[in-house]
């Protein structure tokens, strides 16, 4: 199973749900497939799951998805606690564990998980009950519908190949600079009145 | 005869906090419109903290570490909050990468920390505290405003607030020991 593969499913279900994706490869098929104005492309590492979190905590009436990789939730896995302490339902975490580095360089520095880290492991002992991790593409497909249709926190962790390394358009631009995606999503998150019925009116 | 055992010990007293400054803070808060909070535990500001938390609000989180609280009050700010990030100030010298994204993709958020470089520094465990937060936001260029007097707090809030809005960046008040805590 490729990281691909797993974002095409990922795509599928999104419809729209805000989604914040760390940096490297996963930007390029999420862009590709389900580009919404919903979304934070290549967010620095290790602060995806937690802007992600903070999206997740001030619109509790939506549910908010991180695509994180190993690497990068290892550099700041407190978030598991923070999000374990607070029950946030309506939070997917979604991480790659490809057990390397895979966008940096030559994508041959292992990451802990290559070493024994368990990433679910260490999101059971956080608090986090929903969690789980798949293997294969009907694993992940299933995980994510159920991710998708009842309440978590959740956190799936994808084990996937380095396949999909040599195959993402590392050079094609993405919707929107970083500069630009930050103000997008908050347009886009304002001009919804059905869901901020007190919303200040955007800028 | 045997020893018996000590009886336990309550718990040793806190540091108290001058009211006028808890109050003052709450009604900066209010009338900035500041709707989310997140926080890692500080000595000078836990008054403020469990006074927010205590009120009910203001919806107020705790965090694992301060960069990380900062992530999640900027993500608040992407769907409309007025947050606010509390901490010690050793935790901006921790958050110089999430300021500096904060920045670039124009999601700011106040910041609330204790301490400052010159005023009332007596202890050195601080030492590294008080060398750090000023200079991260310098090189960030995110303005910072120390607190002098409870007489001031509620405006600063406020005013600090209307920059943070008005030109989409963070902004940082640093508060003293001396300001906050009874002497």
């Amino acid at each position: 199973m490729n990281r691909l593969e797993v974002l095409e499913a990922l795509a599928a279900l999104r419809r729209g749900v805000p989604l914040v994706i760390g940096p490297g490869l996963a930007n390029y098929p999420i862009a590709a497939l389900a580009d919404d104005p919903l979304t934070i492309y290549n967010m620095d590492m290790p602060y995806v799951t937690p802007t992600a979190l903070g999206i997740a905590l001030g619109w509790p009436a939506r549910r908010v998805v991180a695509v994180e990789g190993d690497g990068s939730l290892l550099a700041g896995p407190g978030v598991l606690a923070t999000i374990a302490r607070y029950q946030v339902r309506n939070l997917i975490v979604l991480v790659f564990d490809n057990g390397a580095y895979l966008t940096t360089g030559s994508g041959r520095a292992t990451t802990a998980t290559s070493h024994g880290t368990d990433v679910e492991g260490l999101g059971r002992a956080a608090g986090l009950v929903q969690a789980c991790t798949v293997a294969d593409l009907p694993a992940a497909r299933a995980a994510l519908q159920r991710a998708f249709a009842e309440p978590g926190p959740w956190l799936i962790v994808a084990k996937v190949d380095t396949s999909d390394r040599d195959r993402a358009p590392r050079d094609a631009p993405l919707p929107v600079a970083v500069y630009e995606a930050g103000l997008r999503f908050r347009r886009a998150a304002l001009a919804q009145p059905a869901l901020f019925p007190a919303a200040p009116a955007a800028p | 005869m045997a020893a018996q055992p000590s009886a336990p010990r309550p718990p040793a007293p806190g540091p108290r906090y001058r009211s006028e400054a808890l109050e003052a803070f709450d009604d900066g808060f209010r009338a900035a419109g500041i709707d989310f909070a997140v926080f890692l535990p500080d000595s000078l500001l836990d008054g403020i903290e469990q006074a927010l938390l205590a009120r009910g609000e203001i919806p107020c989180y705790q965090c694992s570490r301060e960069d990380e609280g900062i992530a999640m009050a900027m993500g608040a700010f992407l769907v409309g909050k007025r947050p606010v990030a509390l901490m010690e100030g050793s935790g901006i010298g921790l958050s110089a990468l999430i300021l500096a994204r904060g920045i670039v993709q124009r999601t700011p958020t106040l910041i609330v920390a204790g301490h400052s470089s010159t005023l009332g520094e007596r202890y050195d465990y601080h030492g590294a505290t008080r060398l750090v937060a000023e200079p991260v936001l310098r090189a960030l260029d995110i303005p910072c405003h120390v607190l002098a007097d409870v007489g001031q707090i509620r405006t600063a809030v406020v005013q600090a607030q209307h920059t943070v809005e008005g030109q989409r960046i963070p902004v940082a008040l640093l508060v003293p020991p001396f300001v906050i805590r009874e002497a």
